[in-house]
């Protein structure tokens, strides 16, 4: 059971809290919170929630298609914080006639949406559909050219129905990954092995890359496609403003 | 009820890709007709209908649409989906669904 929960206010008071401090919010408002753990960075998320509420909860995507080192991880984080991962797949006649159809690697000729969307995305909704808060460890830093801004704690408009109200908390959204990494390095915590191979942001094997030195993590996924393709906003730099 | 739909022209001169994705499925569903009016917004042309009418309303993606009826005020639809269901009165396939998820959260990537 739920208070009422004004997320414009929280995320206003909250703006400038811990990461800890947003958290412990998520997880003493809402019993049914999950944090969504997609075997990267975000693994300090499950570290800082199982010094708040041991019974926290944890999910994670597994489209078929991830690193060897992710899925060691899944398990490494399973056995060192003793919880356990609701590991979703996808629906595999969707799969299945998407394969038939396209073949393994449609997305390097169709973009990557088509197979996101049934592989992570579908589960990803029925999942939320079933929970009145998720967590995520999404930062501001990581998409620079997208205007939105990360508030630590929204009304989740993606996937909110007029039945089903959901809250989105972003508790990392004004780390940096330099803090991330600091927070790794200080509280000892299991990371992925891809990341000592050049890997920033960790995605599916196909999609996923490593950068190079002062590349942006953006770069190591969905590379092959253009960067207009990933941007349809209209460039407020380029309208001139009304007066009067 | 005048709808209509704004497509941009990017800078470089070429459209928008995912405006023609949005002409195209709607095209395919046979809902083309419903739209009454297509405006540019051209990123070369700051006055540009289209890139006025995105000031005015604080819009700041394509293709959006423009919902106008007699005595209420003009209502705006970014996302295709919601515009689909609670304008046009149409339910839109799961797979279409879903990528309007995508497109309209681009965050969504890093999960």
């Amino acid at each position: 059971m739920t208070k009422e929960f004004d997320t414009e206010q929280l995320a206003k008071e909250y703006r400038d809290k811990s990461p800890q401090e947003i958290l412990a919010l998520a997880l003493e408002h809402f019993d049914t919170a999950a944090i969504s753990f997609s075997g990267a960075e975000d693994v300090v998320l499950v570290d800082m929630a199982s010094r708040i509420r041991p019974d926290f909860k944890v999910f994670s995507l597994d489209t078929g298609r991830l690193h060897p080192e992710t899925y060691r991880l899944f398990e490494q984080v399973r056995k060192h914080y003793k919880v356990d991962i609701d590991v979703l797949s996808p629906d595999k006649e969707a799969v299945e006639q998407l394969v038939r159809e396209k073949g393994l690697f449609s997305f390097y000729e169709d973009g990557h949406k088509e197979c996101c969307g049934i592989r992570k995305v579908a589960p990803l909704r029925k999942k939320l559909a079933t929970l009145d808060a998720w967590i995520t460890g999404q930062r501001k830093d990581q998409s620079p050219g997208t205007r939105a801004d990360v508030p630590v704690v929204e009304k989740d408009i993606a996937f909110s129905t007029p039945d089903h109200s959901l809250i989105k908390f972003n508790p990392l959204s004004f780390w940096s990954s330099a803090q991330v990494w600091q927070y790794i390095r200080e509280n000892d915590v299991p990371y992925n092995e891809l990341h000592t191979k050049g890997f920033v942001s960790i995605g599916c094997e196909p999609c996923t890359r490593p950068v190079l030195p002062n590349q942006h993590e953006r770069e190591g996924r969905w590379w092959w496609e253009e960067a207009t393709m990933k941007e349809c906003g209209l460039h407020a730099g380029n309208i001139k403003q009304q007066t009067g | 009820m005048q709808i209509s739909m704004v497509k941009k022209i990017k800078a470089d001169g070429s459209p928008c890709r995912k405006c023609q994705e949005v002409g195209e499925r709607l095209k395919s569903a046979g809902l083309e007709d419903r739209i009454n009016r297509v405006i540019i917004a051209d990123e070369r042309e700051p006055d540009s209908e289209g890139m006025q009418l995105a000031v005015q309303y604080q819009i700041d993606r394509a293709p959006f649409f423009l919902v106008e009826e007699e005595g209420q005020e003009p209502r705006i639809y970014t996302v295709y989906m919601r515009f689909l269901k609670e304008v046009l009165q149409t339910e839109a396939s799961e797979e279409e669904q879903l990528k309007d998820i995508l497109d309209s959260s681009p965050d969504l990537d890093y999960i």
